[in-house]
């Protein structure tokens, strides 16, 4: 058995929310531990100081002390977690600063969250598997190939993609809206295997990914079930043949978003954001449905559309709908509301998940929502750049499954 | 959900600290050890932790404090000694009131001359108002100068 | 005896003054052993569950970090007994119950508005700020009498 991955917890507030023993267990579910990295009180005193930032509350001042043992080495760990109150000013800009630190002065992998009361382990457990993936697996992670014949599949809050890749090519898909998890799965397996034109017993190895992953992967003896955001990183950098150097990868999906920062393929500093609605796919999937047309045609239409002529930049669906119904009713065109509706998704993502990762262009968007050209149009709008849209980019999670799950092919030989 | 159920119910513990130039924690230890043999007793590196019903720990605690008054000093603790969940080994750090300890700990010598000087102090100066004084005394007019002298430039 | 509260609450050399001296600190130890001496759901370490922040309601509204709310449901009903209260104003580095800053400024408020007797102090840093600290102490608590109230 390995040694258990050594995850620094840098952190203001979760023992008085309730919640430290949420993120115990999240690490113990993927084979990491917690812990605070030992410091004298001379230490807190001096390393405040070189740092300049002049907080107030003591635990951040503990917080910035124990990062800079981590960075400047006198404390070992594989990776470091960074968690303050949800709402505190003065936290958020500790919890900033310190991974930009981390990330600019270390290896370290890092992911920070702002918690409440409510935060579960299920909430951290994603967060915590890619931290320890990238901690810890950077050999599997280092593929860049897909050998053999091999079966991805993404059992995503949405829909649900399969893939089948042979010799680093893909030869079959499917995608499914999900219903039933295993029946979605077992229905997307069998499209992709029909357009592949082999057999279940031929595939030689197997993956899965999203929030079925642990379900559909047990139930199909997958050889490896892993969190979204490493498997879509490589997914997105194997499609967008950018597998060296940086990149930002950006996913809107149904229930959550992911924003990555991705160095020859390994993610560096990730966001996952899901609290509200009206910043995901679900937004525009209700607004396609009220504007009468197709998902497909949403972004089309957008493109002709002006966003600054309606108001609308709500991250909650149901205040966005509101914004919506009344543009509407106030005489809006269709190609306007579109158009606002894809521009107040990508300001929500933008303001609230961006920010906490520094971008590196170039900027890859993958997942069912990188086919609503309105959205992608309206993302590169805001960031000032152009973005880059993989062929399949829907089927990044699933593709990056059949990459990673072509690794395991040799050991069951 | 996991079901809690606590250990040491109704007890208390204390935390006893000893920073002195005649008392050593051993001396504290095999003095606890003598006049406490039915409680629970830790020692550390500054002192003793003692557990026990609540009236017992205080009675210990008086005796020991009768050792070195001046110098030893005692606090509550909400944790039991040696607690998995409060320990430095499974942490991998010290808890967060190790710091706070350390810091009043560096200032403990004022206190101790502090009691020391209470026998000294005579009847009517009364503390309260010297730290009134202190807080509303003005700026003296020879310091003012010397400041004022200080911020001139050398030449010109 | 009085109840005192002690702030920083976690305070070593006040817990020991005021108790030294006749009375009884309030500071966090006694709402840490509360908790953790009480049966109920496991919440490692201080026993402090997602429902403490929701009792932490009662002193500060629900756009209030979950933190500050945990720790005031500890050291809320320590101000609500207390008779009086002896503060240190220069207190940067006491951490854990008082570690953050925004609890500590409703601490203080919620201590003054309660109209008790308050000792305000800073640390000593020289022998003869050692000896005003302690005899302030003596004289403020010999003051409180028996019952605890003010003269």
């Amino acid at each position: 058995m390995t040694d258990k991955v050594r995850i620094a917890q840098l952190a203001c507030g979760p023992e008085y929310s309730g919640v430290q023993k949420e993120i115990n267990d999240a690490a113990a579910a993927v084979g990491a531990e917690i812990f605070f990295p030992d410091i004298a009180l001379s230490d807190v005193k001096r390393d405040l100081t070189l740092f300049g930032l002049d907080v107030r509350s003591p635990d951040l001042k503990l917080a910035i002390a124990r990062a800079k043992e981590l960075v400047e080495g006198r404390i070992e760990a594989d990776a470091v977690f960074i968690a303050t109150c949800f709402r505190c000013a003065e936290a958020a800009i500790v919890r900033n600063e310190l991974r930009r630190y981390i990330v600019e002065h270390s290896t370290l992998p890092v992911v920070s969250y702002s918690f409440t009361e409510r935060t579960t382990s299920g909430t951290l457990l994603t967060r915590m598997e890619a931290l320890t993936t990238i901690a810890r697996r950077r050999a599997l992670l280092a593929r860049e190939v897909q050998e053999g014949l091999t079966l991805g599949l993404d059992s995503g809050s949405a829909t649900t993609k399969a893939i089948v890749m042979q010799d680093n090519r893909i030869i079959g898909k499917g995608w499914l809206p999900t219903i039933e998890v295993l029946k979605s799965a077992e229905d997307a397996i069998a499209l992709a295997l029909a357009e592949a034109g082999v057999s279940r017993e031929e595939i030689q190895a197997v993956g899965t990914t999203g929030y079925g992953r642990y379900l559909v992967g047990q139930h199909i003896h997958a050889d490896l079930i892993q969190e979204e955001l490493t498997v879509n990183s490589k997914g997105a950098v194997f499609l967008a043949d950018h597998q060296h150097g940086p990149c930002t990868v950006i996913d809107i999906g149904g229930m959550d978003n992911k924003a990555i920062t991705v160095h020859d393929g390994i993610p560096g500093t990730f966001t996952m954001g899901g609290i509200c609605a009206g910043a995901s796919g679900r937004f525009l999937e209700m607004t396609a449905k009220r504007l009468g047309v197709e998902i497909t045609e949403l972004g089309p239409l957008a493109i002709k559309g002006l966003s600054t002529r309606v108001p609308m930049n709500s991250y909650c669906i149901v205040f966005g709908t509101q914004s919506l119904v009344n543009a509407l009713a106030a005489g809006s065109t269709r190609e306007d509301v579109a158009a606002a509706a894809c521009h107040s998704v990508a300001e929500q993502v933008f303001e609230q998940q961006l920010q906490e990762v520094d971008i590196k262009e170039p900027v890859i968007m993958v997942g069912g929502t990188s086919l609503i050209s309105g959205l992608v149009h309206a993302m590169g709008t805001l960031l000032q750049t152009e973005i880059l849209v993989p062929i399949h980019s829907q089927h990044i999670g699933a593709v990056g499954s059949a990459l990673l799950a072509s690794g395991f092919i040799r050991e069951k030989r | 959900m996991k079901e809690y159920r606590p250990k040491y119910q109704g007890t208390h513990t204390v935390y006893v600290f000893v920073e002195s130039p005649d008392v050593t924690p051993q001396d504290l230890s095999l003095r606890a050890y003598e006049a406490a043999p039915d409680l629970m007793i830790k020692e550390t590196c500054f002192g003793l932790q003692i557990t026990g019903a609540p009236e017992r720990v205080a009675e210990v605690v008086a005796t020991l404090r009768a050792l070195d008054p001046s110098h030893i000093f005692v606090k509550d603790r909400g944790f039991p000694p040696g607690d998995p969940r409060r320990c430095r080994a499974n942490m991998g750090g010290a808890r967060p009131g190790f710091f706070g300890h350390e810091y009043e700990l560096s200032l403990i010598r004022f206190i101790s001359g502090g009691l020391e000087a209470l026998a000294r102090r005579e009847a009517g100066d009364s503390a309260l108002d010297a730290l009134e004084r202190k807080k509303k005394k003005p700026l003296d007019p020879d310091r003012l100068k010397t400041i004022f002298d200080a911020q001139e430039p050398s030449h010109g | 005896m009085a109840k005192i509260f002690i702030y920083p609450t976690t305070s070593l050399i006040l817990s020991d003054m005021v108790a030294r001296f006749g009375h009884e600190p309030l500071g966090a130890a006694l709402g840490i052993r509360e908790r953790i001496q009480t049966a109920g759901f496991d919440s490692p370490p201080l026993q402090v569950t997602p429902e403490e922040p929701k009792k932490g309601l009662r002193w500060a509204a629900v756009e209030v970090p979950s933190g500050v709310r945990g720790r005031m449901a500890i050291l809320g009903p320590l101000i609500d007994h207390a008779e009086a209260a002896i503060i240190i104003n220069d207190a940067d580095l006491a951490f854990g119950c008082m570690g953050c800053a925004r609890t500590n400024e409703l601490l203080l408020f919620l201590l003054r508005h309660r109209g008790i007797p308050v000792l305000d102090l800073t640390y000593p840093r020289s022998e003869e700020e050692g000896e005003i600290f302690v005899a302030a102490i003596r004289e403020f608590l010999e003051k409180l009498p028996k019952g605890g109230k003010a003269e």
